[in-house]
């Protein structure tokens, strides 16, 4: 008999079931178990080979997610998994995710029969856990997915109906008044025909019938319908079937209640970031955007595990904190009163560009009108500094720059604006160029489009500035891509462990200014990498060719980081080891880097050819 | 003639290191002991493990005593042995075959390996055991390499058992008899391979 290891027997003892059991089976149990280390990079290969097993956590943190990502329940010290495995004997469900390294107990089937064959407790124990476990909140949410829920909770309320005699231009203005897409025709309570925005259009206007036919000869005789008490599911799959968007709901006396449509079912897809955006948009206080943006984060874990093109997310991410600035500002203006006079909100940097990461803060600024009197521009360093709050608040951090809208020097006329920017320009010390950098990203985030165009307007006559060019130029080639003389990779080293390579500043950083640099000087007032990409083909400053090879190399350089942030932590963010990468992926990150140094090049010759 | 048996040891101990390290089986020992020098003082108890995969398998754990200890000195008493307890356990003879039986075939894992190995070849001399483990691991020289290449500073104390351990967060141990200690090794060694290899499966060689 093997020995037993006593501190393994004095922490398994002190766990539920063995501390109601007799020593016996605490024993049992330290004899039999297996030990192992439990690290994100092994997660995988303990838990889909090796069958069915019984886990308890001796030490570290483990996420315990169902099959549709959610968390089920956070995993410590002295927990159990597996167990419902074991007694049901279907496939594992749900998975573990590293939150900690650390160490597992293991028990395999067998024994853990044995234990449960031989002390009741330790059957009763498991067994109650599992019906716990089902019907705990998360699984019960999960359970009652929407495509079970009934169509009578989903369903708009009140029913817009109208008779078969109107007109059609009357049916038209009660579609209008109502804001509804379609009308339910009926004869007192018995449903007739349905009409919709599209039998408008296909069977009135393109079939040039005259408004003031009667409803009826252009309506849906005997439309599908469905009942209250049917489920969501059956709605879907009528749609589907039959391609339409409206289905009438009907009571058990075949009296029509109401209508659903295929956007109320869509609407139940709750995890849906251009949802999130639509809600954040319609938030109507501080504090439910604020309960909105608590959300993005693991929104942004689901989606991202659902999607290919893995660069959409620095759209979405940016579009959420538009929405979320659009918002607020809006809400000031709700609780302070209407602005004074005309303004902008304008953002620079990453949110300009539509690249943005979890990590990346806040770069934004207030444009303002140029009749502007001090006693206005008190209302807008309240609006500013409000604003810049509430976003930390929502989890978008301060710039450390400070380029805020509550820093006085970013807040101006389209004159004093332009001032700042001719500074720079003038005169590119290093901090100027990094100012250039940033500033020269902008985007209209909310307010009065007319002062934005006015400021890229003024920008425009930096295209004439040769030197502001060479220097930007210059400014670029001091920046290298991490490919040594012999090819290998140049890595750095930060104060972490590892080496690593820095995606982000040798390689996207890179891209992003020297494609700031040619769109400058051709007048495009894009900020978005790839879009600046596209509108540069109209021009001959890159061959086709150059800006294609751009292209590509910003996307795979893109999802690389955004992979790296999303699965691995200890590695400063937008780094990356390259040990951890395939060969193949080795060698398309250097081809990369290499394309990047052959447009670097490209750009100082083309723009500072005197001063190299 | 001389140089034969010289390429085949060589050759040996390169396919082991270019194995892989979840294909070799290991047995984790530890000893407690009267003192540090080997043929001065004694084993008291010797306790072992095997791991295999990856995966610590405590139903294959041994523990033995020598009942033939001539001096125990306090550090014992400490770990709870007293005489009543020395005269349930083995012989040295004993303890050394079963100890021979547990090592041969597989690689052996201690912490301060020097130490334990010193003594175990020692006795094994004595009493004309061959013990011949496929390599030796030793989780203080791997902590002292990794501490080194990190450019910390190496203290007296910071390559204890439970000072390499706290360095990876695994738990702190409150018995600390040799099969506690064996198991502390084994989960020291499994966290040190984790982060030395970052994730990938590697070969022996990277800790070897």
């Amino acid at each position: 008999m093997a020995a037993q290891v006593q501190d393994v027997v004095e922490f398994s003892h002190k766990q539920m079931p063995f501390s109601h059991l007799p020593h016996g089976a605490t024993s049992y149990f330290a004899r039999h178990l297996q030990v192992v280390y439990l690290t994100r990079e092994n997660q995988m290969q303990w838990l889909q080979t090796g069958g069915v097993n019984l886990y308890l956590v001796r030490s570290g943190v483990f996420d315990l997610v169902s099959i549709h990502g959610d968390t089920i329940a956070r995993l410590t010290e002295g927990d159990y998994f597996g167990f419902p495995s074991l007694l049901t004997g279907d496939k594992i469900q749900s998975h573990l995710q590293v939150v900690t390294a650390g160490l597992l107990y293991v028990l395999d089937q067998q024994s853990f029969d044995y234990l449960r064959r031989e002390y009741r407790g330790f059957e009763q124990h498991f067994v109650r856990a599992h019906a716990n476990r089902l019907l705990s909140s998360q699984y019960k949410t999960r359970d009652q997915s929407w495509s079970e829920r009934k169509i009578s909770e989903l369903m708009s309320s009140n029913i817009i109906t109208a008779s078969a005699q109107v007109s059609i231009t009357e049916a038209a203005m009660k579609m209008r008044h109502y804001g509804v897409s379609s009308l339910v025709i009926t004869d007192e309570n018995t449903l007739l025909g349905i009409v919709t925005d599209r039998d408008l259009r296909n069977r009135v206007l393109a079939s040039d019938i005259a408004p003031s036919t009667s409803i009826q000869s252009v309506m849906t005789k005997n439309p599908k319908s469905i009942f209250e008490n049917n489920r969501a599911f059956s709605a879907l799959h009528l749609m589907l079937k039959h391609n339409i968007h409206h289905l009438p709901v009907l009571d058990e006396a075949y009296k029509p209640l109401g209508v659903i449509t295929s956007t109320d079912l869509l609407r139940q897809q709750k995890s849906d970031p251009v949802q999130l955006i639509g809600k954040i948009y319609k938030a109507s206080s501080v504090a439910e955007v604020k309960r909105y943006s608590s959300d993005i984060p693991e929104l942004l874990k689901q989606f991202s595990n659902n999607i290919e093109d893995i660069s959409v997310i620095g759209k979405l991410l940016s579009g959420l904190t538009d929405a979320l600035t659009a918002r607020l500002v809006h809400l000031y203006q709700l609780e302070y009163g209407q602005a004074p006079c005309a303004f902008s909100w304008i953002c620079f940097g990453s949110q300009a560009r539509e690249e943005q990461t979890l990590h990346s803060d806040q770069d934004n600024g207030i444009l303002l009108d140029a009749n502007i009197t001090a006693k206005q521009r008190v209302y807008f360093a309240h609006l500013g500094a409000t604003v810049c709050e509430q976003l930390v608040e929502c989890g978008i951090k301060r710039c450390p720059g400070n380029i805020m809208a509550s820093n006085e020097a970013c807040r101006g006329t389209v004159t004093q604006w332009q001032s700042r920017f001719v500074t720079w320009i003038k005169e590119p010390t290093p901090k100027a160029m990094l100012n250039c950098k940033i500033y020269f990203d902008l985007r209209l985030i909310d307010g009065s489009k007319s002062l934005y165009q006015d400021l890229c307007a003024a920008l425009d006559m930096i295209r004439r500035d040769e030197l502001f060019f060479a220097a930007m130029a210059t400014d670029i080639n001091t920046n290298s891509v991490p490919i040594g003389l012999f090819h290998q990779f140049k890595l750095e080293k930060g104060n972490t462990q590892h080496k690593h390579l820095d995606l982000k500043r040798r390689g996207i950083v890179i891209i992003n200014d020297l494609v700031r640099l040619y769109a400058l000087n051709v007048g495009i007032y894009k900020a978005n990498t790839l879009e600046r990409l596209d509108a540069l083909l109209k021009f001959d400053v890159l061959s086709s060719n150059d800006v294609y090879d751009l292209k590509d190399c910003w996307r795979y350089l893109t999802q690389l980081r955004l992979k790296t942030q999303i699965k691995r932590e200890g590695l400063p963010s937008n780094c990356i080891d390259p040990k951890t990468l395939t060969s193949l992926e080795k060698h398309q990150l250097k081809e990369a880097f290499h394309l990047v140094r052959h447009a670097q090049q490209a750009s100082a010759f083309k723009f500072a050819r005197a001063s190299l | 003639m001389g140089l034969y048996p010289w390429l085949l040891r060589y050759l040996r101990e390169y396919k082991l290191k270019q194995s892989y390290f979840d294909q070799q089986k290991y047995v984790i020992i530890d000893l407690e002991l009267t003192g540090l020098i080997p043929g001065e003082h004694e084993i008291v108890s010797a306790a072992w493990l095997n791991m295999r995969a990856s995966k610590i398998d405590l139903c294959t754990a041994g523990y033995m005593l020598n009942k033939e200890v001539q001096d125990l000195s306090q550090s014992t008493i400490y770990h709870g042995i007293d005489d009543d307890a020395l005269l349930e356990g083995s012989s040295l003879r004993g303890l050394i075959a079963s100890l021979a039986t547990a090592i041969n075939g597989h690689v052996l894992v201690c912490h301060n390996a020097v130490l334990d190995w010193g003594f175990i070849q020692r006795v094994a001399s004595v009493y004309q055991y061959r013990i011949t483990p496929k390599a030796i691991i030793d989780t203080m020289k791997i902590e002292k390499r990794r501490l080194l290449a990190q450019g910390r500073p190496l203290t007296q104390d910071s390559l204890t058992l439970s000072a390499c351990r706290a360095r990876y967060g695994l738990p702190e141990y409150k018995q600390h008899d040799a099969l506690c200690d064996a198991l502390a090794t084994a989960e020291l060694l499994l966290a040190q391979y984790s982060a030395i290899s970052m994730g990938r499966r590697e070969k022996l060689s990277i800790i070897i």
